[in-house]
């Protein structure tokens, strides 16, 4: 479970996200949409402490995964980003072969066990559904694959460490309507085991795939409710002009 | 204005070529050359059935170290050597004419009487119709002398010892060495400033490390000279600093700004993407360096290592200044020795213009050029490789 409580953001002194508040239930798929500059990505990257590689920010509120602030001093980052996955806008394999992107968070884990690795990594592969497309091909670079099957394979490496959260930033923005599909069926399976909050900026993709739905604007949370009535019948003139096209 | 680009393209390009050619037109005229000093020959006895000999086999007869005749495939007589010279301590100037015509006669005597003599005259001087001279028939320098001997005397009379294999060898050496202490350093170095040094530091940092690129190698040469070269000879107990260490330490230092600033351009270059992802799946920033950035900058970190290499190859005067120049094949580090650049910088000037030690020089060039073409040429194919071969 996630939750913030009256969350601001500084990049310097530009305030990126003012007084966000949200609770998010495990094993659902929270989408955040809205203009682009509002701060969706910077709220996203909140949760698995990405800011943090930003110089000169600043965070006031609280931010709780699992019961703890993940802010406090006691926390491990490199412990809460294992618990906390992320999928990136653009497909951003490294440049070894698919199997060792998918076993480098088991690696930089210190597994060592051999079979444990490639168990992990078929079952992983599985998840994303992309097993049945690179099984003979393991050993070959991860850069010769499609842009579609080098995002699932990002989305893969990101299950093999085996996180209760998933983010993913547009992730299928750079990818053709049947990659997108693709990715989409995805979300609807990994649900079951993964709490997922997707940030987009494509309102049916949202309308489709989600539970709940945040609306952004101006770095505000403008409104936060169940997907349906978001769409059907929300709450606030805002969220109206921009679901239907007048703004944005 | 095309056009006049282009122009200036094709007079460098022109003017490089003209360069090469001309290196390699002098230095290629050694082969040519006789094996001993031009303008003299060697006689024998007309008894004595030897026929050409190496230059190698005249300058250890001169030297007293082959002192019998079937040593070098004659019969068993002691050899006699007889330098020109001698022949005034033989006979005073008036009996041998004023203009010496009587020279010829006399040498010609004096070979016929001794059978076992080896005698290095000048050609003007030699008893060609004393039919108990016999004048040796000449070699010409041969390649495998130059590239395979192990002798570099180019002033050595009679037969000037051109064996390159000691100076390509220190060459190598040296540069092997400093490479070696440069490149984990330098390394090191580009790390601390791309991944861990706050954007002060670094500011302050990279243009100093900028600027030691810039300082004229003379400088360093002073400073190896006068720190290092003591500091050596005193912390490892030494007869002399000037050592193979000396440069290759120097080298080190000189080629260290050169892989700092390449190797850390490359590993900042790194893709910010790549960062994220090794972060996001909870590697730490150490385990993001060494397992994502290092490797994704591979190329660019060859490349550095490669034009650090170049740079010590081709650097002659610190060198120069700091190894001692003992032109001997480097059997430790802790010893002098001399390398192509300090040989052609040291050599050049007292050279005869045209002459085999002159040509011997250019040839040294040309062989320095071959070693640097090879490395920029596999700088160039390792830069352009694809990042993602071979992780
Ligand atoms: N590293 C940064 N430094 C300074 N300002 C930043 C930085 N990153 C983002 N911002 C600013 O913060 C605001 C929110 O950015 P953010 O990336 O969160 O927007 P977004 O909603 O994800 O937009 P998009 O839909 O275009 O991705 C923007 O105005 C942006 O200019
Ligand atoms: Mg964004």
């Amino acid at each position: 479970m996630i939750e913030t409580k009256h969350i601001d953001f500084y990049y310097g002194a530009f305030h990126a996200l003012k007084d966000v508040s949200i609770r998010i239930e495990p094993h659902t798929v929270t989408a955040f949409i809205g203009p682009s500059g509002c701060g969706k990505s910077t709220f996203l990257r909140l949760f698995n402490r990405m800011n943090d590689l930003i110089d000169g920010v600043r965070l006031t509120g609280e931010c709780i995964v699992d019961g703890v602030n993940i802010y406090n001093k006691s926390v491990q980052v490199d412990d809460l980003r294992k618990k906390v996955g992320m999928v990136f806008q653009k497909p951003n394999p490294f440049p070894k072969s698919i199997f060792e992107n998918v076993a480098y968070g088991l690696r930089v884990n210190d597994v060592q066990n051999k079979a444990f690795i490639t168990q992990r990594v078929e079952e992983s592969l599985k998840s994303a559904a992309l097993w049945e497309e690179v099984k003979d091909k393991l050993k070959k670079s991860a850069f010769e694959l499609s842009g579609g099957q080098q995002q699932r394979l990002c989305i893969a490496r990101a299950l093999a460490v085996s996180p209760s959260i998933l983010l993913m930033d547009e992730p299928a923005s750079a990818l053709d309507p049947i990659s997108t599909s693709k990715i989409e069926e995805l979300i609807h399976v990994l649900k079951q085991e993964y709490t997922i909050v997707i940030v987009t900026h494509n309102m049916q993709q949202a309308a489709r795939v989600s539970d709940r739905t945040g609306f952004f604007m101006l770095g505000e949370l403008v409104e936060y409710s169940d997907t349906k009535k978001m769409f059907l019948n929300p709450e606030k003139v805002e969220t109206q002009n921009y679901i239907t096209g007048r703004f944005g | 204005m095309q056009g006049l680009f282009a122009l200036s393209g094709s007079v460098t390009s022109l003017a490089i070529i003209l360069i090469i050619i001309f290196l390699f037109k002098e230095g290629l005229g050694l082969f040519r050359s006789s094996q001993i000093e031009k303008g003299y020959v060697l006689a024998v006895n007309v008894s004595n059935p030897v026929g050409a000999l190496d230059s190698r086999q005249i300058k250890e007869i001169f030297d007293y170290a082959y002192t019998n005749w079937a040593e070098i495939g004659g019969k068993d007589a002691e050899i006699i050597p007889f330098r020109f010279e001698e022949i005034f301590s033989i006979y005073d100037e008036t009996e041998l004419g004023n203009d010496y015509e009587l020279l010829p006669g006399k040498l010609g005597e004096l070979i016929a009487s001794e059978p076992n003599i080896l005698a290095f005259l000048p050609e003007r001087y030699a008893p060609k119709e004393n039919a108990d001279v016999r004048i040796l028939p000449l070699r010409t320098i041969s390649p495998r002398s130059f590239f395979g001997g192990i002798e570099w005397m180019p002033t050595a009379t009679p037969a000037a010892q051109f064996g390159v294999f000691p100076l390509i060898m220190g060459t190598l050496w040296v540069s092997f060495f400093a490479i070696l202490i440069a490149l984990p350093l330098g390394l090191g170095v580009a790390i601390y400033l791309s991944e861990l040094a706050d954007e002060r530091m670094r500011k302050l940092l990279k243009p100093a490390i900028e600027l030691l690129a810039g300082i004229p190698s003379v400088v360093y040469g002073f400073f190896g000279l006068v720190v290092l070269v003591p500091l050596i000879q005193r912390a490892l107990n030494l007869p002399v600093g000037e050592t193979a260490l000396a440069g290759s330490l120097i080298l080190a230092i000189m080629a260290l700004p050169t892989i700092i600033t390449i190797a850390e351009d490359a590993m900042r270059a790194t893709p910010k993407a790549m960062r994220e992802a090794s972060l996001a799946l909870g590697a730490t920033h150490w385990q993001t360096i060494y397992r994502v950035i290092v490797p994704y900058a591979s190329s660019g970190i060859m490349a550095a290592v490669v034009l650090g290499i170049g740079r010590a190859i081709g650097e002659t005067m610190a060198v120069l200044m700091v190894t001692g120049n003992a032109a001997v094949m480097p059997r430790s580090m802790f010893e002098s020795v001399r390398t192509i650049p300090a040989t052609i910088a040291a050599e050049l000037g007292e050279a005869p213009s045209g002459g085999t030690h002159y040509q011997s020089l250019f040839l040294l060039g040309c062989i320095l050029f071959l070693i640097t073409m090879v490395v920029s040429i596999s700088a160039e194919i390792i830069s352009k490789q694809p990042i993602n071969k071979g992780l």
